[in-house]
């Protein structure tokens, strides 16, 4: 700036005259559109639709898979605002900043609207006749066994066509892969409670000690254990309830907890097995089984201090019932099932199962529930692909070239099939790799049917219903296409529905007794059916089978150092954009991270002792090298984090999906190592090693914590000192 | 010097202000309460006078369009007015629910163009002639419930305070300034800045002269807890308006 003398202040008056002036011109006296804006009409209006005032539909939340219930107010034809439905057990009236976001997803300027085929490196419109016809061409010069269909994990009447229309094509390879389901955590739980995701009832527990359980933020149902949480705090019988939180990156759950406790990452199932020793309320073999690991050994082996675990071990026996949680980052190891296994126990000796573990209840109509899978999945389709397996591969609601750890190299593999199809809402990175693309409805222009995998109450089914008229003439919903499809194999069957929507009241009128309208006709069920969002059934829940039992449960000792890769990679899951699906979402991208209120970027997260070791302050870019990559993000000291570990955040980095999250930061899913977990073949995120160098770079971190750059730059605004150096006589 | 330079900045500043709003000519004029809006050209000219006008007595057959009007009350096709803040635009259905019965003048050209759009159901673009300032917060619902409902006063009165006499007009044309200054003269006028003689006033919202409301003047004394109990409420908190 050049030193005139005019300083800050004289510049804004100057300015201040200057814009007085444009005031002036701009609205004065005037008003400012008279006779130049239009106002278009409604050409017939409904009675209910009158300019201004909102209405309001159920419907359900498509942003993660937890099933909350969510409330659209429409105006003037117009989705504005998502609210969660208060009726539904699951969300309670809530919703969280992911499915906020959900009205980004829909107006997002990058969808996809047209269909378009590949042209060389290129993509060309077409219609959709021509791309079902070239389906159907495709799919008559392949066996069932050369076409594979990759999907998230869809649920509702959607996995029922879907599985009608593979059975029709002979297709037997149904990929189902959620990068961040809590795979392993559903073994554990069958093995321990004989199913997969019992009830966990945080509201009934007086002690909460959750293993790496992010479940404020991110884990199994956020929005529901959220409210479980703040009725936990009100406390049973007056008695706040405690939270204990032994991770080895501190996630939004562990920055609320009474104590937090750093573990070296891996030895979360020690912890466990010492507890139990130190309760000394087993007996038989589970007494046997955890009788080596005392106290010493486990805190030699952990880093936990001895005294934290009489401590931890005496609140759980003064206090019960409590709760016990194993989450992804105590299973994200290659003994990760042991490890949770281990966890599980520690419920089974406490006696907090069918306490605070209970039974949840099912849907009866099982062909509904929700499909699951996991990286184990992903990589058996991986090595299908690198065999040639496949002439065609569909691939629906998942990024697997985003998600998949680079060690599967799947990006390549996925080119050895001869024709892809990818149903999308964005020209992801795997939608990128396809021949033949599919626009999609957008979650608030299509029909569907969900059945959440957690249940809070009693089961239920949730309604996703359209809460406007659809932005794009040429997206289609993703029923209305797999119908279309059906329809080429099995006109006959299938001839009585129009649309997807035909087939969905259909199929819901069919079992109307059994959703609970019997005796109402059929107009008044399905009305009120959509009204409601939410078909609440009795369910059924059977009791908890799983037994205590410690065969097999076998821990490794902690893992040695690794001189080339002193660090352990944990990937961070955030609340806001979790997989990276929805990182296109600006919101998603601009709310600060809470723990370390970053915008817009990835960083690496560094223990400040590490950082002083190796020279490291905030700011540095630092390159992240593992055995299968490396990526570059600025540091960011953090307490919160084991020392020997690093974090960095998933869900950016992306090189498309669109503009808001193209370029973006960094992302970790590129140099995970294939680690699996032993028993279930799970990828084991928390398994990679790496190390971290400076790359000489620094940046200004974009954060919303203290001032830019953490420095004053000059300026006289907001001196941060200690409450203890402020003399406040000489202030005033 | 340094003031020297300061002077120069000043001027610039201020110079490339005017040269800024020079080149968006043409200027409107600053209007006065009673002046008027642009002439607005409209897709189909709508001659509210022929629909709102009052009947002339010695036409009982409403025949002649230059004679007389139909007193077809404001709400009847303005409905959305009483129900919600905006007023919209009536429907392209509600034109036709009346004019495709009236063969008298099916085969006017404003009618032929009328029915055209209707035809392909496609609605009339039809131009601005009210628009406030986006920070601006008109609740259209509200007036007409006091004046209209509550006091009973006829339609066309209540809607002409702010839009003029309409039914003198075929394609209608702001006559009123709709300035904040000009809200303020009726609020002035009929919710003193007092507590005790009308609308309470709140803390933050003496924009009226900008002055402190003075509370229990009817009672003479001023209390300390009166003007503590007085709740912004109404058209006097700056929030009803500035959202
Ligand atoms: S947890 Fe959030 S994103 Fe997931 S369904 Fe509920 S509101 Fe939507």
């Amino acid at each position: 700036m050049i030193d005139s003398g005019l300083d800050r202040r004289d510049f804004l008056k100057v300015l201040g005259w200057g814009g007085a002036a444009a005031a002036l011109s701009g609205c004065g006296n005037t008003s400012i559109e008279d006779g130049k804006e239009t106002v278009v009409s409604y050409v017939e209006a409904a009675d209910y639709a009158i300019p201004g005032i909102g209405v309001y539909y159920n419907s359900t939340c498509a942003q993660c898979d937890a099933g909350c219930s969510i409330n659209g107010r429409v105006r003037e034809g117009r989705v504005l605002k998502l609210e969660g439905n208060p009726a539904s057990a699951i969300n309670r009236g809530k919703t969280c900043g992911l499915g906020q976001a959900g009205v980004q997803h829909h107006y997002n300027p990058d969808r996809v609207r047209e269909p378009m085929l590949r042209k060389g490196d290129k993509f060309e419109t077409i219609t959709w006749d021509k791309a079902y016809a070239l389906i159907a061409e495709k799919l008559n010069g392949a066996k069932g066994e050369e076409v594979a269909f990759l999907s998230g994990g869809v649920s509702g009447h959607l996995k029922v066509l879907l599985g009608n229309y593979l059975a029709s094509i002979g297709c037997k390879n149904h990929y189902v892969y959620e990068a961040l389901a809590p795979a392993v955590a559903r073994a554990a739980n069958k093995k321990a409670y004989g199913i997969e995701m019992p009830r966990f009832n945080i509201n009934k527990a007086k002690v909460v000690l959750s293993f790496g359980a992010d479940f404020l933020g991110s884990w199994v149902s956020p929005v529901h254990f959220s409210q479980q949480y703040a009725q936990f705090r009100k406390g049973v019988d007056g008695q706040r309830g405690v939270l204990i939180q032994v991770e080895s990156k501190m996630t939004l759950t562990g920055a609320n907890a009474d104590r937090w406790v750093p573990v070296r990452p891996g030895t979360e199932g020690i912890l466990a097995l010492g507890i139990i020793n130190e309760l000394g309320m087993a007996s038989g073999d589970i007494a046997a089984a955890v009788k080596g690991y005392d106290r010493i050994r486990v805190s030699k082996e952990t880093g936990v201090p001895p005294g934290q675990i009489d401590k931890i071990a005496a609140l759980l026996k003064l206090r019960s019932p409590s709760l016990v949680l194993a989450g992804s980052a105590a299973e994200g190891y290659a003994h990760g099932s042991q490890n949770a296994a281990a966890i599980n126990l520690l419920n089974h000796v406490l006696g907090n199962v069918g306490k605070t573990i209970e039974a949840s209840s099912s849907v009866t109509f099982t062909q509904m529930a929700p499909a699951k899978g996991n990286t184990a999945a992903l990589k058996s389709l991986n090595d299908g692909l690198a065999a040639g397996k496949y002439k065609v591969l569909f691939s629906y609601a998942a990024n697997p070239v985003f998600t998949a750890p680079g060690a599967l190299k799947f990006k390549d593999n996925l080119a050895k099939a001869d024709f892809k199809v990818s149903f999308a809402h964005y020209l992801d990175e795997t939608a990128l790799q396809a021949d033949l693309v599919l626009p999609l409805d957008s979650a608030l222009e299509d029909w569907n049917t969900q059945v959440p995998e957690y249940m809070a109450e009693g089961a239920q089914i949730n309604i996703q219903q359209p809460l406007m008229e659809k932005l794009h003439a040429n997206t289609r919903g993703m029923g209305d296409i797999l119908l279309a499809l059906v329809k080429q194999r099995r006109a006959e069957e299938y001839k009585s529905f129009d649309d997807y929507y035909a087939y969905l009241r259909a199929a819901m009128l069919q079992n109307k007794g059994a959703l609970g309208g019997g005796g109402a006709d059929d107009d008044t069920f399905w009305n009120d059916t959509l009204t409601k969002g939410i078909v609440k059934l009795a369910g059924s829940s059977g009791a908890l089978s799983g037994k205590a039992s410690v065969v097999g449960l076998t821990l490794p000792a902690p893992s040695a150092a690794d001189a080339q890769y002193p660090l352990h990679l944990i990937p961070g899951v955030t609340a806001s954009l979790r997989d990276g699906r929805h990182a296109n979402q600006p919101w998603l991208q601009e709310s600060p991270d809470p723990l370390t209120t970053i915008v817009w970027d990835s960083w690496v997260e560094i223990h400040p002792k590490k950082a002083a070791e190796l020279g490291i302050k905030e700011g540095d870019i630092l390159e992240v090298t593992s055995r299968s990559g490396s990526i570059k993000a600025q540091a960011y000291l953090f307490p919160g984090i084991h020392p020997d570990a690093i974090s960095v955040p998933l869900g950016r980095g992306h090189d498309a999906l669109g503009r808001y999250a193209k370029g973006y930061g960094a992302n970790p899913f590129q140099i995970l190592d294939a680690v699996f977990d032993q028993e279930t073949g799970e990828l084991a995120m928390h398994e990679t090693r790496v190390k971290v160098s400076k790359t000489g770079q620094c940046v200004i971190v974009v954060k919303d914590e203290g001032s830019a750059g953490g420095k004053q730059m000059g300026r006289k605004i907001a001196v941060s000192m200690s409450t203890d150096e402020v003399d406040l006589s000489k202030e005033v | 010097m340094r003031c020297l330079l300061s002077l120069f900045v000043l001027l610039m500043g201020l110079f490339a202000t005017v040269n800024s709003y020079a080149a968006d000519a043409p200027q409107p004029a600053l209007t006065t309460e009673d002046s008027s809006g642009p002439q607005v050209v409209q897709p189909i000219e709508f001659p509210h006078d022929r629909h709102a006008g009052l009947r002339n007595p010695s036409d009982p057959t409403n025949s002649d369009p230059l004679k007389g009007g139909m007193e077809i009350d404001c709400m009847y096709c303005h409905t959305y007015a009483r129900r919600s803040a905006v007023a919209g635009i009536p429907t392209l259905q509600k034109c036709i629910g009346c004019h495709q019965s009236i063969e008298s003048v099916r085969n006017k050209p404003r009618i032929q163009e009328l029915f055209k759009y209707w035809d392909a159901k496609k609605p009339v673009p039809w131009k601005k002639v009210h628009d406030m300032p986006d920070f601006v917060r008109f609740n259209h619902e509200r007036h007409i419930k006091r004046f209209v409902e509550q006091q009973n006063r006829p339609t066309q009165e209540a809607c002409g305070y702010c839009h003029g006499d309409v039914k003198q007009m075929t394609v209608a044309r702001r006559s009123k300034g709709l300035t904040m200054g000009w809200c303020a003269n009726c609020h002035q006028k009929d919710h003193p800045v007092t507590a005790a003689g009308g609308t309470p006033v709140g803390n933050q919202a003496y924009w009226y002269s900008f002055q402190k409301p003075v509370a229990g003047t009817a009672g003479g004394e001023v209390k300390a807890q009166d003007t503590n109990n007085i709740k912004a409420q109404g058209p006097n908190d700056c929030w009803q308006c500035h959202k």
